[in-house]
């Protein structure tokens, strides 16, 4: 079989999935009106709930606004992983290798750079800052990765680069919103909820889009970035927390048995039933629904979030500790989490915005720190993903919201007591991984000094527009309407960018 | 209305229309905005019109749409439909010439009706939604008619005369009234957002009062303005913080608190525009009107480091325009900020003519968000008073005026990121001028208004600091030079200026040769000029002097509020190119899109003239806007579905007649009541009905838009927690003042570079109703962020209504429904003498207004013997889930709990 025939053959198979599950749903619906509840509190008990909903026209929707859907084409990738190091990493530190840009180091910075262009915090004249981190290429791929992360540095044959990326934000919370939402200003929906809104997620039993902080601070936007904007809240990111309740609310209160909360919730969907026998209205089928499902969440969500069971290698693969907020939980949680069917896994790590106004925010020491955090974990991840067949269908993206300037910071047009660089817009590097990608590429070409992209540059739009087709979706076409227009998550930009697909 | 009366309902309509037919001649006229736009709007517009327009057609406006075309003919031959590009290009045989282009042709029926219309002469028209509302012809309908004669008949009023107008057609059927005490909820929900009180509900079971009775001590009730407040505050975008990076606290609760207390006095909704508006425009403006004002200043606020204040200053601008358009018009601007509407016949540049309304406010995005309206403690009215007085009796009334109003809002003034020709000198984290030593800065074009004295707001932190004002530059004249030493804190000091006339550039310096290098010798906040008091040698003057320094030290509680520029800093607005406000093109003046009409040239050229435009008789969308809202909010869904557009995108409304009586109604007749408009509602049969439904009526309307049945939908974000409260005894019915921080898991708040943090409050505030909740933008109270209350970042017309099992574990596991089941469950405990049958029943009743069924009495009887058990056996969990109760209290919780959950409760009935 070509590899043709082989996505149509998938694509019926899909089809017919869907179709067998509505099938099954519809059937459930006019045999007793709850769905999953079902096995769990009443069995299928056919005729039980007979008269008035068998009339009735329901999508698996109308009952379950997270029910999976296929998308308009086939996608490459199921799930997506999303690591976002909040603050922005330097590129000329781990990617971007700028040799010549070392033969400027401390010398003042050309005018030509500075002309027309505002910093976040650089005034006046800065100086050039060589790269401070050794650089070798790694692979068969031949990438460029530095010495700052060499456990990445052997798995870099797996992800294609995006070395001229730019965005139009200097400042975290504009940018970083930017960067998840489409849009600097508060208000839209992030790229999980977009995803999450168009798919559905496949396990009814977790929240469909995940999002798992570390670094010890939330995003500088705040919840926004994985907010749902004007789609239903039901889309929202769902942050599941290594401390206190991994979900709000999850657990029962002290005292209340299983049992008895089992009871609680058969006793709750029992009147419900026959509330909807009297008025009739299918909100009060999916509200069943949706007890049930709270229901087994309850079970579902601390089974998943709990790393205690896995096998001693895993923990040393990843550098996992049981109990830590940390990245490598995060990223051994996100491998968890879409191996269950969770649609969406948003990583956030802050720590990243290395001014130099301090040892932990230095482009020589913080920096390398911060990178030793993320080293392990993240091509530990790529590894194990690889290694179940799941890489294939997940797609793995990694960046921060902008770049670093090839220029010392000057905060102000003070002399900074540690090596640092500022929020910079022309240039950064990201990388994919996974579904669909084009492993080993290098995209995107930047001038010497890594100040700007020269060729096969890419923006936040072009991301978001690639990100959308791995899953199945055309950008222009995936809207939603709002305040009287449709939106897209790539407003009215956006060009795919084919070189990175596989 | 029997068989009988609606025959002879209908037969008169027909009657009228069948005359009409042969006095206005054979061939009907076709009507552009209902028959032909329709057809433009959805084949040919995308890509003629707006932003497109092919072959150099456009259909938007009336001008371009009969212009010349690429091929130099137009396409629109009035009377002859034959020579006319369009007809021909619709039914061409060559694919590449047929329109539209590579898409499905037109309907013969669409052709044909095209063909008549240009023929007739193809007169443009306007939508439906620009043309002003006309007076109904619906009383003398319902006169001639002859309804009105007996029982329910009788009760027939307009709004149900014009829904059954449609049933009919649909061949609907309406539904029966709803039970007396389950209609008495839905009222109360609807109108308070509490269940009724016992007072209430016995009195109206008992016959004491008629439902009409019941609906107007709802609407007098204080309750009423806190549940339609929220509604308001979505569109407002009210929140307690700043929004974006930092997004820390702000004052804005004087602001909910005007609205609330306008809903209470059913402040006419024309007034209640105005003063949001443009209340510190209306000649001596009170304190109540300029707190109005802050519904414009809940723009977001950017506090992070490095970010320009004028590029959010802009973004809040163009917030307030897109704003304004969405809650009073109905109209999405956002489009039209970047190119002119595709759909809609507004231009690009009308967008930032109406901008120009807005754009000569005061703020601009600092960090202290002055203007700030200050609210005065009792004791310094007196001193107020003093200072004013004195100032009055030695310079005059507009001395006097000047003066009161400076310590109202402390403007005119001028912030510190201002400054430029920064040497040895920052912007200290892009907020505030910091001079090193030896450094200086430069204030360009500043007026002084030939001001004897300088007020300078700034702090530091160490001494000796010898400060220089000249004019011009580092060798001109000295204007004022003092000494700056140690504060504590931020304090406002007067300095002697020297007066000069006319705009001139202030040239700040300082010296202090024991600072070190780069350190700031002070942080600058702003610098205002305000004359000294005169009369020194009086008797009395070192009184008032010491009264105006104490005012001058106020830090009170003080509210973002709009106050307009003086005209020597009045601002210019040019159209943005492509929305982008790096990228100015031409100047443009305030004024109003040209499709709306309705300007008065009496009008000032502000935000007043503006609000004064939005409230008159002539202006199409504001009426129809507020009556489609407050319907939405009684029926879950407008009459014009699309609550925020009612363009040529919007869904066309379903009930037209009556949208438009309704809103000529609340115009004239209830001269904006906003509660008269409600009362008609909530007491028409139609909203009456119940809500129960069969599966062969769901099916022919699901989404009940034709109202076969009564309004069926789940409470929002803050009726479902402050029912909870009200029905278990805890709801605190405090009003009014800050925020409160009711219990929330740990952890919730984590904002980068803001040391706030989520105090818990004590005692009633932490049952208070949900709308004095504090609203962290990036970080809403979660349970209310779970049933789809918003961040209130931006405007919102309509709240999503989801169900989602987060919503479930709220319910079922937040400590706060906990402890109301635990309370609601002792009660009912106590009054049913420990019996579990007749404690079940009551509390059932109690929650929901009606007896319960044997079923749901058995299942939870069930729930509760099992409850009842386990906590028997097993002590410790007694213990752990109910401190100090007997197993059969802490059983009746569980019910309780397991009875808060039931869909029942949580849905208007």
């Amino acid at each position: 079989m070509n590899s043709l025939e082989k996505l149509f053959a998938e694509l019926a198979v899909q089809k017919l999935q869907h179709q067998t599950r509505r099938h099954f749903l519809m059937d459930c619906v006019s045999k007793m009106g709850g769905l999953a509840m079902a096995p769990l509190l009443f069995g299928c008990e056919p005729g039980k709930l007979s008269k008035s909903t068998s009339g009735l026209q329901l999508s698996e929707r109308d009952l379950n606004p997270l029910a999976p859907l296929p998308p308009p084409f086939l996608g490459k990738a199921k799930s997506i992983i999303y690591l976002h190091m909040a603050g922005a990493p330097s590129q000329l530190e781990l990617f971007d290798y700028k040799p010549e840009l070392a033969k400027y180091h401390d010398q003042a910075c050309p005018e030509s750079l500075l002309e027309g262009r505002k910093f976040a915090f650089i005034r006046g004249v800065p100086k050039m800052l060589g790269p401070q981190a050794k650089f070798s290429q790694h692979g068969e791929s031949g990438a460029w990765v530095s010495d700052y992360l060499p456990h990445f540095a052997k798995v870099a044959d797996e992800v294609a680069f995006l070395k001229a990326m730019h965005t139009d934000q200097f400042n975290h919370g504009p940018a970083q919103l930017f960067m998840q939402t489409g849009s600097a200003r508060l208000g839209r929906p992030s790229l999980g909820s977009w995803v999450t809104y168009g798919l559905g997620t496949e396990n009814q039993n977790l929240p469909g889009f995940v999002v798992l902080t570390s670094g010890g601070k939330t995003p500088d936007a705040g919840k926004s970035v994985w907010g749902s904007g004007f789609l239903p809240s039901v889309y929202q990111g769902v942050q599941c927390r290594s401390k206190g309740d991994p979900v709000l609310y999850l657990e029962d209160p002290s005292g209340m048995s299983r049992d008895l909360k089992k009871n609680v919730i058969s006793a709750i969907n029992q009147a419900n039933q026959e509330d909807f026998e009297t008025f009739g209205d299918p909100e009060i089928l999916s509200r069943i629904n949706q007890y049930e499902m709270a229901y087994r969440m309850q079970i579902e969500v601390p089974e998943v979030m709990n790393i205690n069971d896995e096998p001693e290698y895993m923990h040393e693969l990843y550098g996992t500790k049981s109990g830590e907020e940390s990245f490598a939980n995060n990223c051994l949680l996100a491998r968890k989490l879409v191996e269950k069917g969770v649609r969406v896994v948003q990583l956030y790590d802050w720590g990243w915005d290395t001014h130099g106004t301090d040892h932990d925010g230095s482009i020589d020491m913080g920096l390398r720190n911060k990178c030793r955090e993320i080293d392990r974990p993240m091509a530990a991840l790529l590894l194990d993903l690889k290694q179940r067949g799941l890489l294939e269908e997940t797609l793995v993206v990694w960046g921060g919201e902008f770049g670093r300037t090839p220029m010392q910071e000057n905060r102000e047009g003070k002399q900074m007591g540690f090596l640092g660089r500022d929020h910079h817009v022309d240039a950064f590097t990201m990388w994919m991984a996974g579904g669909g990608v084009k492993k080993g590429t290098s995209y995107g070409i930047t001038d010497d000094f890594g100040f700007a992209g020269v060729d096969e540059r890419v923006s936040v739009h072009d991301l978001h527009a690639t990100i959308l087709h791995l899953m199945g979706f055309d950008h222009e076409k995936f809207t939603y309407d709002f305040q009287g227009r449709p939106f897209r998550l790539t407003d009215v930009h956006g060009e795919l960018i084919h070189s990175v697909l596989a | 209305m029997n068989r009988n009366q609606l025959a002879i309902l209908l037969s008169l309509l027909i009657g009228i229309s069948v005359i009409g037919f042969f006095f206005f001649g054979r061939e009907k006229e076709v009507d552009y905005s209902s028959e032909i736009k329709p057809i433009l709007n959805k084949h040919c517009i995308t890509c003629h019109g707006g932003v497109k327009k092919s072959g150099g057609f456009s259909l938007l406006f009336e001008e371009e749409a009969f212009a010349p075309t690429e091929s130099g003919h137009p396409a629109i031959i009035p009377g002859d439909p034959n020579s006319s590009e369009l007809i021909k290009r619709l039914t061409h045989s060559d694919p590449e010439l047929r329109m539209p282009y590579q898409r499905p042709a037109l309907s013969e029926e669409e052709i044909e009706l095209l063909k008549t219309w240009i023929k007739q002469g193809a007169k443009w028209g306007k939508h439906w939604a620009y043309e002003p509302v006309k007076e109904p012809e619906i009383t003398s309908q319902i006169q001639s008619a002859g309804i009105g004669s007996t029982d329910r008949e009788a009760n027939l009023a307009p709004i149900d005369l014009l829904i059954r107008e449609k049933l009919t057609e649909k061949g609907m059927i309406p539904s029966m009234e709803e039970q007396p005490l389950r209609l008495l909820r839905r009222v109360a929900l609807d109108l308070t957002g509490l269940p009724p009180s016992d007072s209430l509900v016995s009195d109206f079971s008992a016959g004491k009062i008629t439902y009409e009775q019941a609906v107007d001590q709802l609407l007098s009730s204080p309750a009423y303005g806190e549940k339609w407040a929220a509604w308001w505050l979505d569109l407002a975008r009210y929140a307690d913080t700043k929004g974006y990076e930092r997004d820390v606290s702000r004052t804005m609760w004087p602001y909910r608190d005007w609205v609330i207390r306008a809903f209470n006095d059913d402040k006419p909704f024309d007034e209640f525009t105005i003063e949001q508006l443009a209340g510190d425009l209306l000649p001596n403006p009170t304190q109540d009107q300029l707190t109005a004002t802050a519904f414009h200043r809940n723009t977001m606020n950017n506090d992070e480091g490095g970010t320009q204040d004028e590029e959010f200053r802009v973004a809040a601008l163009l917030d307030r325009v897109n704003t304004t358009y969405e809650v009073w018009q109905s109209t999405t601007m956002a489009c039209v900020q970047c190119h002119s509407h595709t759909y809609d016949p507004i231009r690009h540049e009308e967008y930032y003519q109406s901008a120009a309304f807005f754009n000569n406010t005061r703020d601009e995005d600092t960090h202290d968000e002055e203007p700030r309206l200050r609210f005065y403690e009792e004791a310094q009215q007196g001193q107020i008073e003093a200072v004013l007085n004195w100032t009055k009796a030695q310079e005059g009334e507009k001395a006097a005026k000047i003066r009161g109003d400076f310590l109202k809002f402390f403007e005119p003034k001028y912030a510190a990121h201002l400054a430029t020709d920064f040497n040895k000198a920052e912007l200290i984290d892009t907020k505030w001028l910091g001079l090193w030593p030896g450094g200086s800065a430069v204030y360009k074009n500043i007026d002084t208004q030939g001001s004897d004295q300088m007020l300078l707001d700034y702090w530091t932190g160490i001494n000796g600091t010898q400060m220089t004002i000249r004019k011009d530059g580092p060798e001109g004249e000295v204007l004022a030079s003092f000494v700056i030493n140690k504060t504590e804190g931020e304090i406002v000091r007067q300095i002697p200026f020297k007066p000069v006339s006319g705009k001139v550039n202030l040239y700040f310096e300082a010296k202090n040769p024991s600072a070190k290098p780069q350190q700031n010798t002070s942080a600058i906040v702003w610098f205002a000029f305000v004359p000294s008091l005169k009369g020194k040698d009086k008797p009395g003057f070192a009184q008032v002097q010491n009264s105006w320094e104490e005012l001058l030290k106020f830090r009170g509680t003080r509210l973002p509020i709009l106050i307009e520029n003086p005209p020597y800093m009045s601002r210019t607005t040019q159209v943005f190119e492509r929305g982008n406000w790096m990228v100015p093109g031409d100047q443009v003046k305030p004024k109003t899109p040209a499709e709306f009409g309705g300007w008065q040239e009496k009008w000032p050229a502000n935000r007043l003239g503006f609000a004064y435009w939005l409230t008159s008789a002539e202006n199409p969308l504001t009426s129809r806007t507020l009556v489609n809202r407050i319907w939405d909010q009684l029926f879950g869904r407008g009459i014009v579905r699309t609550l925020e557009d009612m363009g040529s995108q919007s869904d066309p409304p379903t009930h037209p007649e009556l949208l438009d009586y309704l809103a000529w109604k609340t115009m004239n007749d209830y001269d904006w009541s906003i509660k008269s408009l409600i009362r008609e509602i909530v007491t028409s049969q139609t909203y009456k009905q119940s809500s129960a439904i069969s599966a062969e009526a769901y099916r022919q309307d699901p989404d009940n838009q034709w109202y076969a049945r009564g309004p069926r939908f789940r409470l929002s974000a803050e009726q479902v927690r402050d029912q909870a409260l009200a029905v278990s005894g805890l709801l605190s019915r405090k009003m009014y003042g800050p925020g409160v921080k009711p219990p929330q898991p740990e952890g919730i708040w984590q904002t980068v570079y803001n040391g706030e943090s989520w105090t818990e409050s004590e005692g009633e505030d932490r049952y208070r109703r949900g709308i004095y909740t504090f609203l962290k933008r990036t970080s809403p109270y979660p349970s209310f962020i779970s049933f789809d209350a918003g961040s209130r970042e931006v405007c919102l017309s309509k709240r999503l209504v989801t169900n989602t099992p987060l919503q479930a574990l709220v319910t079922l596991n937040d400590p706060v429904y906990l402890e109301a089941a635990k309370n609601l469950g002792k009660k009912t405990w106590e009054k049913s003498s420990g019996n579990a049958e007749r404690a079940i029943s009551q509390a059932y009743e109690q929650l929901v207004l009606s007896p319960i069924s044997e079923g749901k009495k058995k299942t939870l009887l069930e729930l509760y013997a099992s409850a009842k058990t386990e906590f028997t056996q097993d002590p410790k969990a007694l213990e752990e889930f109910y401190p100090g109760a007997k197993p059969e209290e802490a059983a009746m919780a569980v019910v309780a709990n397991a009875m808060m959950n039931l869909d029942e409760f949580l849905t208007k009935p």
